[in-house]
């Protein structure tokens, strides 16, 4: 019986290791399979700039349907939106033809962009929204940094939690140039388009519906949005700003104390909040952080991003300094931080800053408020608010909210909450 | 014998460069030697004018038919004849003349400031206005350290200040000794003090304002219209030290002088301002006070005037819309 036990086991074992090895080797067998089934529906997008025909920007693309409808990433084309005469979009595919794209739709809110060729391709991906297990192999195709078409294996690991706009997290390596690819299942469904990493296999893709969406508005439609697509861009902008920014900094934000104040934090789930303290024995005063800010952001430009909506609390303290000394201090923290780190002539105005002592229901404090305006998509700003508690002493309050991409509504709104919510304790 | 008078050639600033007496008249003024008074003018006459009394004993001037004539005054008409009286000015040619009587009163004396010195310009107010600056200096790089400081440290940088203060002092005294031949050195330590007190005053007093009104950019005023006034002061102090203009020409010089200075910084801020540039511009100076002493707004005001901020921008961009292809 012992006996008997014993060989049967022997036998499952020996079983289980055979059924593994073939499905390792199917594994390895399918990628080659997928990569040569389905690589010709997959192009190198390049933009030419027009002067030097010499390219600006790579990214990879996919035809989407039988009539030479393409799908890749905004950001891959977006220079052609920005400045259409300057810019032109060639389309390569792996036999190594060339052919000229013209824009046909974009969602700059999901970083995707619908082109059309005038050759029709031999065939196409088709895309899928239904939802798939946790831990599915997924491939993905593109040109990284223009090396050649590429596959690359990697597993999906969901849709992300807290974030604004729903992405794929796919686990795999995504490098810059297979933006715009299809990341496709076994059976060569596409689920998702390439468009972000953040290193070590952590890459993003924006989901299939939003790719399906796009494209059956743009194919039944067919027509350029009267005002050009950089007025479409500013349209879009606009319209989702009120989805995220509409109710933040309510009274039903949560809210942290940081010495004699009440501030908010953590407004919804799509922030993420850090917080830190420098207390260092050289130093004569503590120094506490607390910075939220929103994970996403839409591209706009190599220049611009909105929606990005951040806001930190810098709360200095001292038992040692005097009170002039101290307000040296104070007040170098409320200057410091005072340029922006992108923006040019082209793109952006310059600040213009009101800076005035204010007095909320609960205290006084000096408001400063410096905005800029995005010149080739009106009504749309930069801004930053700050804000830096008075009355005391030896401890201080500099609290900085700043927000790209905003209507100039939603600059004043969103201050007006900002500065009602610091409340100072008693 | 007196002399009945003097007749003075001056010079286009009114100071006398040649004084002839006059004994007895009638006398004659031209280029020949013949003449009791001999001007060196080749548009006067040989024998240009005579002086003498009519006959009423008045004394007059008469042109001797001369070519260019007698004007009278500085820019007066062209006269025949002219009466004379003690200080009459009158022109021939391009030569100023003014007869003065004996009993011509002459103008005040001026102090010599060589021998008398005023306490301004004693070693002492030096070495006072080098300790007070000193001190001032060391009293700022205490209060805007804000890390642990040793004393040392507090005083090493007020003393280098002072020292660079008192070698660009000690430049000047060179320059005024080649200029108005002595040295001056206490006077331009005191007067560097003087002018760098200003800008440490003005500086303080700027902040607290534009903490107090944000809406005033002292700063920037500060920053041209006093340093110019500081200017200005030092321009006029040196112009009645080193020269003999009067109290009203100094004061239109050094504000002239700074005038200039305030215009040529407007132009190079405005010229600074036009680029582009991703700084947000505003100050953030915050005081030790109490809440209840300061002037604010309500959060409701605050977002009003933003209107103002929106329409600023809007007519930037516009502007940069029309300029871009």
């Amino acid at each position: 019986m012992k006996r008997n036990v014993v060989f049967l086991t022997l036998v499952l074992c020996l079983s289980m290791a055979a059924l593994s090895s073939r499905a390792w080797a199917q594994a390895l067998k399918a990628t080659p399979e997928i990569f040569k089934r389905f690589s010709e529906h997959v192009v190198k997008i390049e933009v030419i700039e027009t002067g030097s025909f010499a390219k600006a920007s790579i990214g990879t693309g996919f035809f989407a349907s039988g009539r030479g409808h393409l799908v890749t990433n905004y950001h891959v084309i977006s220079k052609v939106i920005h400045a259409p005469d300057r810019y032109r979009i060639e389309v390569t595919d792996p036999l190594g033809q060339s052919t000229q794209a013209k824009v046909l739709g974009v969602d700059v809110v999901y970083d995707l962009a619908v082109l059309r060729t005038d050759r029709h391709p031999k065939g196409f991906l088709a895309l899928e929204a239904k939802p798939i297990e946790q831990g599915t192999r997924l491939y993905s195709l593109g040109h990284p940094r223009d090396l050649g078409l590429t596959i690359v294996e990697g597993t999906y690991n969901g849709l992300l939690r807290h974030t604004l706009y729903p992405k794929v997290h796919f686990t795999g390596s995504l490098n810059p140039g297979m933006s715009g690819g299809p990341t496709l299942t076994h059976a060569g469904t596409v689920i998702g388009v390439n468009v972000a990493t953040e290193g070590e296999q952590i890459s993003f893709l924006v989901p299939a519906e939003r790719v399906l969406a796009l494209l059956e508005k743009t194919v039944r439609f067919e027509s350029r949005p009267v005002n050009g697509f950089l007025a479409e861009v500013g349209r879009q902008i606009h319209a989702n700003q009120e989805r995220y920014l509409s109710g933040m900094f309510s009274a039903t934000t949560p809210s942290i104390d940081l010495g004699p104040y009440t501030l908010p934090t953590k407004p919804a789930d799509f922030f993420r909040c850090w917080a830190d303290a420098v207390r260092r024995k050289e130093l004569p005063y503590v120094a506490v952080t607390h910075d939220c800010s929103t994970d996403d952001y839409v591209f706009v430009s190599s220049e611009q991003s909105s929606g990005i909506v951040r806001f930190y609390h810098q709360l200095l303290s001292t038992a040692e300094l005097y009170p002039l000394q101290f307000f040296t201090l104070y007040s170098g923290q409320v200057q410091v931080g005072n340029t922006a780190v992108f923006g040019n002539e082209e793109e952006v105005t310059p600040f213009r800053c009101q800076t005035r002592n204010v007095q909320t229901p609960t205290g006084k404090l000096k408001a400063v408020l410096c905005a800029r305006q995005y010149v080739k998509l009106p009504g749309l700003y930069d801004a930053v608010f700050r804000a830096a508690t008075l009355g005391a002493r030896n401890v201080g309050l500099v609290t900085t909210l700043s927000l790209s991409g905003v209507s100039f509504e939603n600059i004043e709104g969103l201050s007006r909450r900002y500065m009602e919510t610091i409340k100072w304790r008693r | 014998m007196a002399p009945l008078g003097y007749v003075e050639v001056l010079d286009s600033k009114g100071n006398v460069t040649e004084r002839v007496r006059v004994d007895s008249f009638p006398i004659h003024v031209g280029r020949a030697y013949s003449n009791h008074v001999v001007i060196n003018d080749p548009y006067v006459c040989p024998v240009h004018l005579a002086i003498e009394r009519d006959e009423h004993e008045q004394l007059i001037v008469r042109d001797l038919n001369s070519v260019n004539g007698l004007s009278s005054g500085i820019n007066g008409d062209r006269v025949p004849v002219l009466e004379l009286y003690s200080g009459t000015q009158f022109r021939i040619g391009h030569t100023l003349l003014r007869f003065c009587s004996v009993d011509h009163p002459p103008a005040p004396t001026l102090i010599d400031r060589e021998r008398k010195e005023s306490w301004v310009a004693s070693s002492y107010a030096a070495f006072i206005a080098g300790l007070i600056i000193l001190l001032l200096l060391c009293l700022d790089s205490f209060l805007s350290s804000i890390e642990r400081v040793t004393a040392a440290r507090v005083v090493s940088e007020p003393l280098m200040t002072l020292a660079m203060l008192i070698g660009w002092a000690g430049l000047w005294a060179l320059a005024s000794r080649i200029v108005v031949t002595r040295f001056y050195f206490a006077q331009h330590v005191t007067f560097a003090c003087g002018a760098l007190f200003g800008f440490l005053g003005l500086g303080t007093l700027s902040e607290w304002l534009e903490f107090f009104f944000p809406v005033i950019p002292a700063l920037w005023i500060a920053g041209f219209l006093g340093s110019g006034l500081i200017l200005a002061a030092l321009v006029y102090g040196h112009l009645g030290w080193a020269s003999t203009m009067r109290r009203r020409s100094r004061l239109w010089a050094s504000l002239l002088v700074s005038g200039a200075a305030i215009g040529l910084s407007l132009i190079i801020d405005f010229a600074n301002r036009s680029k582009f540039s991703n700084v947000m511009e505003y100050t953030g100076i915050v005081k030790p006070i109490d809440a209840a002493w300061l002037p604010s707004t309500s959060v409701n005001q605050f977002i009003e005037n933003t209107g103002k901020l929106k329409k600023e921008l809007d007519l930037l961009a516009q502007k940069a819309r029309a300029t871009q292809p």
